[in-house]
């Protein structure tokens, strides 16, 4: 067996290298991968179930095409080790959506961007911890206990998304997908310094994925570098039948991330960049991103974004609404937790639903029921919806003068566990996200160096007009040549097999 | 005093306001609203299935075009507006029928908005209507129009809307499958999210009958459109009638009760009729009606509480996340109005013209598009139109009876007889041959059912049937005559009291010539002859 000690770091593109020249096979990979994850994330606690059975599968699957000298004809991640997210349907696995209410439930029917991965060649070791239903931005609300940051264990790995971050950042898968409905792709990666994208609403099917606000939703990749996040966008993208807010995209990711910077026109936004809460730290770091850019022949301007203030309220009606009625449907009959012995229908329901449900949950399920009642609804959805429309005029207007708008991705690096106990202050750390959610527009985080008091890293947020995703790739690219790929966090390096 | 009579005492004191909320499942589409499954009734439980319809987590949905085309169809066809830009909502309530515990419905815009259905009411039907006899033909008040035999009702129709329909629930254990004392229930999700339009009418109709009526005109109209086998017994269309009765002459609504389980026509005229009279009473009484649901019982000719609503449900309505807004096209919008069929009304009207029918066979020849298409295809293998024609109108006449009369009831008795279908034994040319051996008096019309009876029974040739069965009626004076002469040799002494004055003894005399003829004489000629014999 050739030495397999630092196949963790391997880009996508390596990978393929290794499998194409023969210097390792998909299934020595696929064991080494397995064998770190159950030597590693005890650490992080990023895995909820690991699939060993489904990744030899995989990986015997991408050999016998070696084998027949069909490799050139699979997909772009044929033999790279993923993992998902825990609210997206895999035939066969639990999604458990990191809750109680579905700690047993288990996938008749694969999701689509589960499937695309799969189709491209992914090698599946398992599904990813997140905040309960993705109510959250540290993971420390999954039922089955909180994900650590690699880069420090006594802090957060972000959230929802955490465990698709940290499992990347931890070396212990190469790609991982994540949702984002507010921030859960785009805060988590900043949190794990790796890139983390949310591609504009639309752009990913979102079929067989757990909704938590169906308007908001997206599902991207995370990766330790930009072009492994294109290969994957490239496998993720295309229109689905069964998700009819898909869109038929045919953008080549890889191709973009190609392209130079010169002459692209990068807004800053001085509502943003000048916000109360943005820590010099973050705000150095997006600065000199700026610097950067321009060095490379990128144009910066000011764009502004006068609603934008507005965003976390809107989000924070719109979202609890849509998962309101989203989650109703886990009510203990068909599927799910049932609380037993009950004589009668409420009774089960109510039982079933206050022990199924973490606290989170079922804050916003009661906040979405509270907004949605009749006298209640024309004072708070509907003026939420109408700010939406501002909002996403606000980026339409920016985006005359502009083709990519840089920003912070949250205001401060990641912290500690029970740093942020109040809920409220927890809301108002995605300022930075949610309003990309709101107007549907893309967004990614890509590390641009640390923090010099922490030593955390810290991401900066590209964001694109709609189904301009290739614009932030570009940009995104350009920065990683600045401040140098990713990688896997220090304490996770170099020491496989030691 | 008759259930009728009562409710025509009721009426003189009290106005009816009636309004109707009529579910059809659009039972001809190949799928169900939101997803691929099969619609298929009676099918095995929960085999119709998948994630989409079960609300498995994850699932999403993708709207039937069909579906729509099919509820623009129905707008289109009942005079409704059609709005261009409409939207999914979702309702949202609680119950294990209901998959994904909300319904998919719509919002305060529905695809279909402002429509009407002018109703013909006359016969006994028309005499519900209170105050009739004070209008002059051709003479409108409120919504109705005075007309010869009875008048005409203007319908207001508020909205067609599109929605999904819910899972069937079993109870058991419990009595008639009953909630109450059930120890479990069961859940088949084969009918979860069937494509289902919801016409909701304006508080404009007055009498059972006239609701009745506009359950039957709007049933015609959508089986002429095809977009349901409108099936009041197996659920497809029904129909819940929302109930006030306000003192003659005053203009504000009394409370109104919700009554459900009319899956027919007569158990929604009865059940009305029943709510309306028991409103009555309770009111004269000193009482109040309370707003509830109430269920009505045809075996027990009553109707009993179901729930009360002490406070308006909130369903927490709010714009469906996962379904686009429509923004339809006139272009396409006249696409679909290029496909609206012949309607009901305009085919009765194009009866009348082509083959001088009188309205009210027209109307009732048009109820059922088979009897319809059927009687067409009649004048069409024969005559063709010509209302000027004298032998075309009776050809019509004789036609438009069979169908009326014989044809449906023989189709409302056998579930078996198809006119539509290729195999049936009564084809177009039979029926004329039918209605022309009684017209021209081959065999009598009575003869004529037995015949009707033994085409479909034996698929011959109703011709051949005559001839094999020796059914030829005997018209020849010169015969009947002959018998009649002997009738009245063997039986003087009858001839006697008759001449007497007991003239109804001419039904013994028939009787036994008809005998003699072993019942194929001509009963007309018989009767005419029997007269001039015992008058001489």
């Amino acid at each position: 067996m050739p030495d397999m000690s630092r196949y963790y770091d391997l880009s996508v593109s390596q990978i393929r290298e290794g499998l194409a020249s023969g210097q390792f096979s998909a299934c020595e990979l696929t064991a080494a991968a397995l064998e770190r994850v159950d030597a590693e994330d005890q650490k992080i606690h990023a895995f909820l179930q690991v699939t060993p059975d489904l990744a030899m599968d995989a990986a015997r699957e991408v050999d016998q095409r070696i084998a027949q000298g069909a490799f050139d004809a699979m997909g772009p991640l044929a033999g790279v080790p993923v993992a998902f997210k825990d609210n997206m349907n895999l035939t066969g696995t639990r999604t458990t959506c990191a809750s109680r209410m579905l700690e047993t439930y288990v996938s008749p029917y694969t999701a689509t961007c589960v499937d695309k991965v799969l189709q491209a060649g992914g090698i599946p070791l398992g599904k990813l911890n997140m905040d309960e239903f993705a109510f959250g931005s540290t993971t420390e609300s999954s039922a089955f206990g909180p994900t650590c940051n690699p880069w420090d264990l006594t802090r957060v790995p972000g959230g929802s998304s955490g465990g698709s971050a940290a499992a990347v950042a931890a070396g212990l898968a190469t790609v991982t997908l994540g949702s984002d409905t507010g921030g859960s792709i785009r805060q988590p990666a900043n949190f794990c310094g790796v890139v983390g994208v949310k591609p504009t609403y639309g752009t990913v099917s979102r079929y067989g994925v757990v909704a938590f606000g169906s308007s908001l939703d997206q599902v991207g990749p995370f990766a330790r570098s930009v072009k492994d996040a294109a290969l994957a966008m490239n496998a993720l993208i295309g229109r689905d039948p069964k998700d009819c807010t898909s869109q038929d995209i045919a953008t080549d990711f890889v191709a973009a991330a190609q392209q130079d910077v010169a002459g692209m026109r990068i807004g800053l936004v001085p509502e943003f960049m000048n916000a109360p809460g943005l820590s010099s730290q973050v705000k150095d770091r997006i600065l000199e991103a700026a610097a950067k850019l321009e060095a490379m022949g990128a144009q910066i301007v000011e764009v502004t974004l006068p609603n934008a203030a507005a965003s976390i309220s809107s989000y924070y009606v719109l979202g609890p609404c849509e998962a309101f009625s989203n989650l109703a449907r886990f009510d203990s009959v068909r599927y799910g937790y049932c609380d037993p012995g009950h004589r009668d229908l409420q009774g089960q329901y109510d039982a079933s639903r206050e022990i199924g449900f973490g606290k989170e949950a079922r804050r916003r399920m009661l906040l979405g029921s509270y907004l949605l009642a009749s006298g209640v609804y024309d004072k708070y959805y509907y003026p939420a919806q109408k700010v939406r429309t501002l909002i996403t005029q606000d980026y339409a207007r920016a985006y005359e003068s502009c083709d990519v708008i840089l920003m912070p991705a949250s205001p401060r690096p990641a912290f500690k566990f029970g740093e942020i106990a109040d809920p409220a202050e927890m809301y108002l750390s995605d300022v930075f996200t949610v309003s990309i959610n709101i107007a549907g527009n893309g967004g990614m985080s890509v590390p641009v160096g640390l923090c010099p008091q922490t030593g955390m890293p810290i991401g900066a947020q590209l964001v694109c007009p709609q189904f301009k995703d290739e614009n932030m790739f570009r940009a995104a690219a350009a920065l990683e040549r600045a401040f140098g790929p990713a990688g896997v966090a220090p304490d996770f390096a170099g020491r496989a097999g030691e | 005093m008759s259930s009728v009579k009562k409710l025509e005492e009721v009426l003189k004191d009290w106005e009816a306001v009636i309004g109707l909320e009529i579910h059809t499942e659009l039972t001809t589409l190949n799928t169900k609203m939101f997803c691929g499954c099969k619609l298929e009734f009676g099918a095995q439980p929960n085999t119709h299935v998948c994630p989409v319809c079960l609300g498995l987590p994850g699932a999403l949905p993708v709207p039937n075009k069909a579906a729509i085309e099919s509820i623009v169809l129905a707008g289109l066809a009942t005079n409704c507006d059609i709005e261009k830009h409409s939207m999914f909502y979702r309702k949202n309530y609680m119950y294990p029928d209901m998959a994904k515990n909300f319904q998919t419905t719509q919002g305060p815009v529905a695809f279909c908005m402002r429509g009407y259905l002018d109703l013909d009411v006359d016969g006994a039907g028309a005499k519900e209507r209170y105050g009739l006899e004070d209008l002059a033909e051709g003479q409108t008040q409120d919504n109705i129009t005075r007309t010869k035999d009875g008048y005409v009702a203007h319908v207001g129709i508020t909205r067609i809307h599109m929605e999904e329909d819910a899972g069937k629930m079993i109870h058991v254990g419990g009595g008639e499958g009953r909630i109450a004392g059930a120890t479990h229930s069961l859940v088949d999700y084969n009918r979860a999210g069937t494509p289902l339009i919801e016409l909701v009418t304006e508080p404009d109709l007055r009498t059972p009958e006239e609701a009745r009526l506009f359950m039957q005109k709007l049933r015609q109209i959508f089986l002429a459109l095809g977009i349901s086998d409108c099936s009041m017994e197996e659920g497809s269309m029904r129909c819940d009638g929302n109930v006030s009765l306000r003192r003659r002459g005053t203009t504000q609504f009394g409370t109104k009760t919700e009554l459900k389980n009319m899956n027919s026509f007569k158990n929604l005229h009865d059940g009305l009729l029943y709510e309306i009279c028991r409103q009555a009473e309770v009111l004269e009484e000193g009482g109040i009606i309370y707003q509830e649901t109430r269920h009505w019982d045809p075996s027990a000719k009553r109707t009993i509480v179901m729930r009360v609503k002490e406070t308006a449900d909130d369903y927490r309505l709010f714009p469906e996340p996962d379904l686009a807004p429509y923004d339809l096209t006139d272009e396409w919008i006249d696409s679909v109005r290029a496909k609206l069929p012949e309607l009901p009304d305009q085919k009765a009207a194009r009866f009348q013209r082509d083959f001088g029918l009188s309205a009210y066979d027209a109307r009732h020849l048009v109820a059922e598009p088979a009897v319809a298409a059927f009687f067409q295809e009649c004048m069409d293998v024969s005559k063709g139109p010509d209302a000027q024609d004298d032998s075309t109108r009776k050809l019509a006449k004789a036609l438009a009876n069979l169908c009326i009369n014989d044809i449906t009831a023989r189709a409302n008795a056998d579930a078996a007889f198809d006119l539509a279908s290729p195999e049936c034994p009564l084809t177009p040319a039979r029926a004329v041959e039918l209605v022309g051996l009684i017209s021209s008096d081959a065999i009598s019309s009575k003869q004529g059912k037995e015949v009707f009876a033994a085409v479909i029974e034996l698929d011959r040739d109703p011709g051949t049937i005559v001839e094999e069965r020796g059914m030829k009626q005997v018209s020849d004076t010169g015969a009947i005559e002959a018998v009649v002469d002997q009738v009245i040799a063997e039986n003087q002494d009858a001839v006697a009291r008759y001449k007497d004055g007991n003239v109804k003894l001419i039904g013994f005399f028939v009787g036994n010539c008809m005998k003699a003829l072993k019942g194929q004489g001509n009963p007309k000629l018989i009767n005419q002859i029997v007269a001039e014999k015992l008058n001489q």
